[in-house]
């Protein structure tokens, strides 16, 4: 144990001593692999510690005293709700201490101003069922149901529903931060007052900074609780059905309705998108990616590679299904209505609507991103772009072309060119770029894909979502910003000046590909002196 | 990836070496499925992780922990076998992984536990104990031998030859007996003729739990022996876990499928709720109850038949020849809930946390008696959780269940009722259980 013994006892005080440990082998259940996100890849081995300590706060309180004993001791600490964000999410220096969140699971709901207020360790599918008891719903980010709400609110957050309710940044509203040096921080009107109803408050608006556009997992201190808006639904339950793993929600055909379409061409969904948009009209819609539907009809890993080995370059090129979610939300006539719209628009554009059975297996309540690793056992989104749609095809089939050269080790995928939808009734666009391999073979060739989508996207000019904490700060920074490297580490020394709060992030990538020496060939960017880290 | 050999023998911690290392932490093993969900409250199906909290005592720890101490990074230490063993073995993190990832949990908790005897570090002082007891008087609380049938009344009268033998096990023969006697009944009701192995010997439920497999072996030769001497068609057990023993563990560690026992194993709650459904047993009499039925583990999620498989597995995890994962889908789930629901006048609630998705009661699989403390507070849960859905009666089909319940429930002083399904059925037929 590298904490010190007065260390340890300072933080014992604070939580008692059933709720801290340095023991070896609670610290090795921490560890980040050698599965999960990201799985068997460089970032995971080069970068991730087991940690020295562990610590589970109860309160804000608590956690504040523990951040600033971390400040006092000049112990490095790492923020972690569940753990699900692979090596991102766990420490990256020896001794740190993880300060694990799941204890923290307060929860309020106000469903007259719609809103829930939730702590750090309240996942999704809790949240969303304590909502849908009161007729209300939030959208569950494609990370999924067992994730921390905070923590996807803070992160990514998005899925087909997000086509109408938008995207989590407008969704946070009074928020509890605990910045790197202990100071409690709130925001929004819980800054005024004892209320969280409302996102805007006096002063500067952190959320910006808490967030960044998908978030710093975790480097900028460590929200405690967080109000969330809620939204009207529909006033009929879905129904949970089915034994394990075969379970999902009924619908209420009179009042939600998923629709497959098959469509022509990748051009006819993204019109279709557009004019469901200008029309106003759906609750969700997504171009469906075929690796979702082969696994959806594959009983097993086995079945699923059967059924992927009848896969071509043709058919993947030739497959464009669209899925598009309506909600009665005001009455059944409204859903009458925009499904009669709908066809008129599917219709022109040459699409048929196929038989689509009226469950939910995937999006209301459970988002199961877990099935995602079936397939290879390994898993990463390389990079998820919210552009517009005009945008959002060209970047998939760029990448898709870029793949080819990293396939093997990449699972190979016929050129897919990855899944694009429509976000926020359409005036923003999004693609998403999934990749699988055998964590078993070497993956240095998916470290290297991995960087060069970023040097890709500088190229073509293409937006990334995924800069600091994702790809070299020094890389992206100069690329984007043109300055935005240098903001980001000013910030981070102005309110984390002991570099304490999860090091060395946002210059974590750029420590990594210092270390991986099998990315050295692609280095062709400056970087200043990093960090030396144990 | 080259191919490498790989089996289901739990005796070898390498064949599961790759499930180990596959875990991603979505804790689908911790969390109730969320389709099913049911709020803040009662939302984990995992009492290890659910009451110990750290990571580490849920399966994504102990997966972790796993590869550590094979690949040696990792040395016994009090916390590591408290982490392997303040567990139930109870499967919920089982189905929950094969929601979405397919990976053998139950089966690599079971296999390091046995790498922890194999060590020299397992099981845990009480389990050694009974161990103990076991061989001595062949039952688990080492009470007299003799006194195995002490259970049995003047007015059961069980067969000396008939098609079903009825395998009593420890708990109905020595602690409670009630659940014995009224199973007897309902087969006497029924016009079932049953026999009684002439020297029953216990099941060696908890020996294989705790990882010593090679007692847990020759008591499984010795009693699969036994039955077969008696030309037994069906042994019918009452007790859910004796149940998962006969079915499923015996053919495991005897590298054998169910189906080659040579008869068949059945639980008393699919043998009565075939005997209603066929009209053969009357449930008549009428009993005013708001009931929930507790799933026993070993029943449910934890019964699947067994098939031995061994095979090869190659580049992205993929086995041939094919597997057929046992996920908990086909357990023992409806036959309890139609026969309680047959009942007049029963009113069955559910529990927000049922089927597959169950919280276990603390007590199975040695749980209890290293762990007394756990024992009681899952129990607790439980109860807690059957008065939330204001029912008069907490009923399970096990009689490990029962105990637990029945003893935290008194100390609680709480008005919960605690009933074995044989105790409910048998009311339901009448209290003598004769043939109407």
């Amino acid at each position: 144990m590298a904490i010190s013994k007065e260390a340890y006892k300072v933080l014992e005080s604070i939580v008692g001593s059933e709720y801290i440990s340095a023991d070896p082998t609670i610290c090795e259940g921490y560890r980040s692999g050698p599965g999960g996100y990201e799985s068997g890849l460089g970032y995971e081995r080069v970068m991730t510690r087991i940690p020295g300590c562990v610590i589970m706060p109860r309160t804000t309180e608590e956690t504040q005293k523990i951040v600033k004993a971390c400040n006092r001791y000049k112990i490095p600490y790492v923020p972690y709700s569940t753990g699900f964000y692979g090596p991102r999410s766990h420490p990256h220096v020896s001794d740190a201490l993880l300060i694990d969140l799941k204890r923290m699971d307060d929860f309020e709901i106000d469903d007259k101003h719609l809103y829930a207020v939730v702590g750090s360790g309240v996942i999704y599918s809790q949240l969303q069922e304590e909502a849908m008891k009161r007729g209300l719903y939030i959208v569950i980010g494609g990370g999924g149901s067992q994730v921390s709400a905070i923590a996807n609110m803070l992160g990514d957050g998005w899925s087909p529903l997000s086509y109408r309710v938008g995207l989590p940044h407008r969704r946070i509203l009074g928020t509890e931060l605990i910045l790197p040096d202990g100071e409690l921080v709130r925001l929004g009107s819980l800054a005024l007052q004892d209320d969280y109803s409302w996102s805007e408050g006096p002063g500067p608006d952190l959320r910006g900074l808490l967030r960044g556009f998908t978030g710093h997992r975790g480097f900028l201190g460590i929200v405690t609780k967080m109000a969330i808006k809620l939204l009207p639904f529909q006033p009929e339950r879905l129904v949970p059905s089915g034994i394990s793993p075969h379970t999902s929600l009924q619908l209420p055909v009179n009042r939600v309705r998923w629709i497959n379409f098959t469509m022509p061409s990748k051009d006819a969904m993204r019109q279709a998108m557009v004019e469901m948009a200008n029309t106003e009209i759906g609750a969700g819609i997504t171009k469906v990616p075929i690796f979702w539907r082969v696994i959806a009809r594959a009983k097993s890993k086995e079945e699923f590679w059967e059924l992927w080995s009848k896969e071509t370059e043709e058919t993947i090129k030739n497959f464009h299904v669209l899925r598009v979610l309506l909600i009665g939300f005001t009455s059944e006539e409204q859903l009458e209505y925009e499904e009669r719209v709908l066809m008129d628009i599917i219709a022109p554009l040459g699409g048929e609507a196929r038989r689509t059975r009226p469950t939910d297996e995937s999006w209301f309540k459970n988002a199961d991103s877990a099935g995602m690793w079936l397939m290879c056992g390994g898993y990463v989104s390389v990079d998820y772009v919210i552009e517009t749609l005009e945008h959002s095809i060209p970047h998939g089939e760029n990448y898709a072309k870029l793949k080819r050269n990293y396939t093997p080790p990449l699972m190979p995928d016929y050129g897919d060119p990855g899944w694009f939808q429509s976000f926020e009734l359409g005036h923003q666009g999004y693609s998403e770029f999934l990749v699988y391999w055998d964590p078993d073979e070497n993956t240095d060739g998916v470290d290297q894909f991995y960087l060069e989508t970023s040097k890709e996207n500088i190229r073509k000019r293409f937006y990334t979502s995924l800069l600091g904490s994702h790809q070299p700060l020094y890389l992206t920074g100069p690329a984007y910003g043109p300055n935005y490297h240098k903001w980001l580490l000013k910030i981070k020394d102005e309110f984390d000046p002991q570099f304490i709060c999860h090091p060395p992030v946002p210059l974590n990538h750029d420590v990594f590909v210092e270390r991986a020496k099998w990315l050295h060939p692609q280095k062709d960017w400056k970087s200043p002196e990093l960090p030396k880290l144990s | 990836m080259p191919k490498s050999k790989v089996s289901l023998d739990v005796t070898k911690i390498e064949n599961f070496i790759f499930d180990m290392s596959m875990c991603i932490k979505c804790k689908g093993c911790t969390w109730v499925d969320h389709i099913y969900m049911p709020g803040m409250k009662y939302s984990t199906r995992c009492p290890s992780a659910t009451k110990y909290l750290f990571d580490s005592y849920g399966a994504y720890g102990k997966m972790r922990i796993g590869v550590a101490l094979v690949e040696g990074r990792l040395d016994y230490s009090d916390e590591l076998l408290k982490i392997l063993y303040a567990c139930t073995l109870c499967g919920a993190c089982d189905v929950g992984c094969k929601r979405n990832l397919d990976l053998e949990i139950e089966l690599t908790l079971e296999a390091l536990r046995i790498k922890a005897v194999k060590d020299g570090k397992g099981p845990m002082p009480e389990h050694k104990k009974i161990a103990q007891k076991i061989a001595k008087q062949h039952n688990f609380f080492g009470s007299p031998h003799a006194n195995r049938k002490k259970w049995l009344t003047k007015e059961i009268k069980p067969s000396p030859k008939a098609d079903v033998l009825y395998f009593v096990g420890c708990s109905a023969s020595y602690t409670h007996p009630e659940i014995a006697r009224a199973t007897a009944k309902i087969l006497n009701a029924s016009g079932t003729p049953f026999m009684l192995l002439p020297d029953e010997w216990c099941c060696g439920n908890t020996l294989y739990s705790v990882g010593m497999i090679d007692e847990a072996q020759k008591l499984a030769k010795r009693n699969i022996e036994a039955v077969k001497k008696t030309g037994a068609k069906t042994l019918l057990t009452s007790c859910a876990e004796g149940y998962r023993m006969w079915k499923v563990d015996y053919p495991k560690i005897l590298n054998m499928s169910t189906d080659d026992l040579g008869f068949k194993v059945v639980h008393l709650t699919e043998y009565v709720d075939e005997l209603v459904k066929k009209g053969t047993l009357k449930l008549a009499k009428r009993i005013d109850l708001r009931l929930t039925y507790h799933d026993p583990c070993s029943l449910s999620r934890l019964s699947e038949p067994w098939v031995p498989w061994k095979g090869e597995r190659g580049l992205w995890g993929v086995v041939s020849p094919p597997l057929e994962r046992r996920r908990g889908t086909n357990g023992i789930y409806q036959p309890p809930r139609d026969v309680l629901q047959s009942i007049p006048g029963v009113k069955l609630v559910e529990m927000p946390r049922m089927r597959e998705n169950a919280f276990c009661c603390g007590a199975g699989r040695g749980t209890k008696e290293a762990f007394p403390d756990f024992a009681s507070w899952a129990a607790e849960q439980r109860l807690v959780e059957a008065k939330e859905v204001s029912a008069e009666a907490i009923v399970s089909a096990c009689p490990w269940c029962k105990d637990n319940f029945t003893k935290v429930a008194s100390n609680n002083g709480g008005n919960l009722k605690v009933l074995d399904f044989s105790e409910l059925v048998l009311s339901s037929i009448g209290s003598t259980g004769k043939r109407r």
